[in-house]
């Protein structure tokens, strides 16, 4: 029943295109795309798995950079830009992730904390990469096979098309076999090393998979502003990525989905000066974490949980 | 190299005061830590705050340093357990992951309505010792400089007493050992963990109302100075006191060195790498002994 | 018959307390033996080291002739080592179907693609374990629960929960942490008989245990520890004329022993 309704909400917006004109509907509805994708991967890192990753932010930000030097600096095609992207992030994560993973909770927090930091940092300090503070602007619309992606409709269906395959490729693991061992690792860690089970691996990947995710992510966003500087890695998309994850329920599928979807449009919507906006999200993530803690998800399952122990009494 | 050794002097002093200033911050995250073992994001904010209470009560009161002190300190206690009573009284111990988030959302709300009422400009503010200082030979220190690595210095005194000669500082380092053990002692953690953060946000408020003077006071201004203060309680030791401290004093050494000889731009990088390694390395920090050791 | 686990001179020290002092025992396969001794005298953190949840300053652990020393948990879990938890350790969120499935995944046939994309493999791996735990809801009684969330079960059942996790994988050995603690006695009798009948039918046990009568209905062997130490072994009978024993848990000598025992428990 889910899956249904979500398809032909899928279908639906893939269309979108065709029901509107306007560039700013769109462009709002790309960047509900590649914010989603993103919360969905936040999400099992740290809804699924229990770890709370600030390290999100670093791989979104590396991604970014990764697509738009490939493009313009080593000639290389925006495809091959997400590529490398992916990969790039893949094997930091790995790198980072392995020792991040063994420690304990409070040292990976902050950890994956100062790794986006360092991020931010050596986005702005090593000049002759990334052009220091100055960024790299003028990032060209994607070509494929001569076919240019220049109109923002067009661009929209590669935002699309990623959300698509990364929110597939999620829901293949959150459902899975493997995405309940996760949520095992995540209750009650001791218990599943006492099954058998090395948390290690399926640590390290969700935390992977979630990288790759998210710095594919990064290079579209990047391209849909069509330039890439240091502001790109500004905590404000880290704070967005959390807020959809946490009033959607950390840890519920669809919550976040749904949550990524009205989280992208509310300020739109409402048009509030943008510390207005800002005061308003931290509000909803205080209100939320505090009175919600499961989000709207969470709340939902707590519903169904309370019905079914009145059936059992 | 030439080093001049009056300048070296000179970068000495700077980083000294510097250093206390960086462990006023780090002290009261590190005794939150210790008491409630939840990281307090907005403890840049508390800080802030004090820097713009010193901004507003210096003209008031004819640029007098001491009350318009003793004011901000005040106000920031104020904060500090407003926000205990409201938010973080609520949060269950081992609720880790949650107290981030909802220290995030104080400091994003925080920032964000300070930056509403006064806008993101910067200003500076001037006290009744001007631009006065001290002079040593080649070293001169300006009179707001020396009061303020004063203040902190007496500050860490205070702190020394009142965790070892007071009931209250024992049962703040019981509650941090063990805090099954300290409830059957009779100690409240509630009282005790309310206590801490007011005293925390009064240490963070008295570091934002020292800076005040000396550098541009804006609604990002905690922000910066937060992550170097995460770095030296990971490094120093989460709950350490005198770990955090010397960590500190270390770090306003190496900046005002480092960026007296080299370019400062590799210095942050630096201090974030050293930070991961220590973490990864050696979780409860470079000076172990975790749990709220004083001396 | 064959010593399933081996514990040669094992020594574990934390800060300043001597834990263990040179535990030394074997258990045979298809025994069910207890292991009992006054608080304090190293039961728990025996199993906790022999089953990877400490660290070994000195000895070994052969288990199936296989050495598991200083293992981790996981490690000793896939060389046939289950155990249970003092505090009762389950998935509160997953359903008691999920509860136990789990505990078998890690010794099927099925890898991460097989999971992933749902081959015949991890089908049938999932069908046997779906079986298997209907047959062991069936035998604690919790067939009725299937599907409720395990936070949902009373204390006991949830020490019954965790028995039958622990059988999901039919290990050689099981050790149980003090399974009866703080169940009420209309529910000790239950869990007595579900273990006799499952070591009648071959699987081998290690109960930790403080409830005296419960071991000695259940065990035919005991093993006392005391300071770090194997202080006594033997029937139950023995071991509760033991002077030694009775020194250690009662403080008494043996002209009081036989008057005081009556209302020991």
């Amino acid at each position: 029943m889910k899956l249904l309704s979500a398809i032909s909400a899928a279908l639906l917006l893939g269309a979108l295109p065709f029901f509107t004109s306007s560039n700013y509907v769109i462009g709002v509805a790309i960047s509900a795309c590649i914010f989603t994708a993103a919360a969905a991967a936040l999400n099992l890192v740290y809804g699924y798995t229990g770890l709370l990753s600030f390290a999100q932010l670093g791989f979104w930000g590396i991604g970014g950079y990764a697509t738009a030097l490939t493009v313009m600096t080593f000639a290389g095609s925006f495809w091959l830009g997400l590529v490398w992207a992916a990969l790039i992030d893949t094997a930091i994560a790995l790198a980072i992730g392995y020792p991040a993973v063994r420690t304990n909770r409070h040292a990976f927090v902050i950890v994956t904390l100062a790794f986006a930091l360092l991020v931010t940092l050596v986005a702005r300090d090593w000049v002759s990469l990334t052009r220091g503070p100055l960024g790299i602007p003028g990032l060209p619309a994607p070509n494929l096979f001569g076919f240019e992606f220049k109109t923002t409709p067009l661009f929209y269906w590669i935002a699309y098309g990623y959300a698509l395959l990364a929110l597939g490729l999620l829901y293949a693991l959150c459902t899975s076999r493997i995405g309940r061992t996760l949520v095992a690792i995540k209750q009650n860690e001791p218990l599943v090393r006492a099954q058998g089970i090395s948390p290690v691996p399926y640590k390290l990947a969700a935390f992977a998979v979630g990288a790759a995710i998210t710095g594919v992510g990064g290079g579209i966003y990047a391209f849909h502003l069509k330039i890439i500087d240091p502001l790109f890695l500004d905590f404000y998309y880290m704070q967005t990525f959390l807020i959809i994850v946490i009033t959607g329920g950390a840890g519920s599928y669809w919550g976040v989905i749904a949550a990524g979807l009205i989280m992208s449009t509310l300020p739109e919507v409402l048009r509030f000066s943008a510390d207005f906006r800002m005061i308003v999200y931290g509000v909803v993530l205080l209100l939320a974490v505090l009175a919600m803690p499961g989000g709207v998800g969470g709340w939902l399952h707590e519903r169904r949980l309370a019905r079914a122990r009145a059936g059992l009494t | 190299m030439e080093v001049d050794a009056a300048y070296l002097a000179q970068l000495t002093a700077n980083g000294i005061i510097l250093g206390l200033l960086y462990a006023l911050i780090a002290v009261g995250l590190a005794l939150i830590f210790g008491v409630l073992e939840i990281i307090n994001f907005a403890h840049g904010e508390l800080l802030m705050i004090g820097a713009y209470a010193m901004t507003f009560m210096l003209p008031a009161v004819g640029l007098l340093y001491w009350p318009s002190l003793a004011v901000a300190m005040a106000v920031v206690a104020l904060c500090g357990l407003l926000m205990y009573e409201l938010f973080l009284s609520r949060l269950r111990p081992g609720e880790f992951e949650r107290s981030i988030l909802v220290t995030l959302a104080l400091s994003i709300i925080i920032l964000h309505v300070v930056q509403y009422a006064f806008t993101a400009s910067p200003r500076i503010v001037d006290t009744q010792y001007g631009f006065d200082g001290w002079t040593i030979g080649a070293i001169r220190v300006t009179w707001t400089r020396i009061v303020g690595s004063g203040v902190a210095l007496v500050a860490f005194v205070f702190l020394y007493v009142v965790l070892n000669h007071t009931r209250f500082g024992r049962a703040m380092r019981a509650v941090a050992q063990n805090r099954e053990a300290a409830l059957m002692v009779g100690v409240e953690p509630k009282v005790v963990a309310r206590n801490a953060v007011a005293l925390a946000a009064a240490l963070c408020g008295m570091a934002g109302a020292a800076l005040a003077p000396i550098q541009l006071v804006s609604p990002i201004m905690g922000q910066a100075l937060i992550f170097k203060a995460f770095a030296l309680i990971i490094i120093g030791g989460l709950g350490n006191v005198p770990g955090v401290i010397a960590a500190a004093v270390g770090l306003g050494l190496m900046e005002s060195w480092v960026g007296g000889f080299f370019e400062i731009v590799w210095q942050e990088t630096a201090v974030f790498v050293v930070m991961i390694a220590v973490l990864l390395l050696r979780p409860d920090g470079l000076f172990k002994q975790g749990t709220m050791r004083v001396g | 018959m064959t010593a399933v686990l081996q514990i040669d001179q094992l020594c574990k020290s934390f800060v300043g307390v001597q834990a263990l002092a040179g535990v030394s025992f074997a258990i045979e396969e298809g025994s069910i033996t207890g292991l009992i001794g006054p608080n304090g005298s190293g039961k728990s953190t025996t199993i906790d080291c022999v089953s990877g949840f400490q660290t070994i300053d000195s000895g070994r652990v052969l288990l199936s002739g296989k050495d598991i020393t200083g293992r981790p948990p996981q490690a000793v879990a896939r060389a046939g080592l289950m155990r249970t938890f003092q505090t009762v350790r389950l998935y509160e969120r997953f359903s008691l179907r999920d509860n136990l499935t789990i505990a078998a995944q890690q010794f099927d046939a099925a890898g991460w693609v097989d999971e992933l994309l749902r081959t015949a493999r991890y089908r049938d791996a999932a069908a046997a374990a779906e079986t298997r735990a209907s047959e062991l809801l069936g035998l604690v009684g919790l067939s009725r629960y299937v599907d409720a969330d395990a936070g949902v079960l009373s204390y006991g059942q949830k020490k019954l929960l965790a028995l039958a996790a622990a059988l999901m994988p039919r290990p050689a050995l099981v050790v149980l942490d003090e399974p009866v603690a703080g169940v009420n006695p209309t529910r000790i009798r239950e869990v007595e008989d579900i273990l006799r009948g499952l070591n009648s039918a071959g699987q081998t046990f290690l109960v930790i245990e403080h409830n005296v009568e419960f071991i000695t209905n259940l065990c035919r062997r005991v093993i006392v520890l005391d300071q770090g130490r194997k202080l006594a072994e033997g029937t139950p009978a023995e071991v509760h004329r033991d002077a030694r024993v009775l020194e250690a848990y009662l403080g008494l000598t043996p002209e009081t022993s036989a008057t005081e025992m009556q209302g020991a428990t």
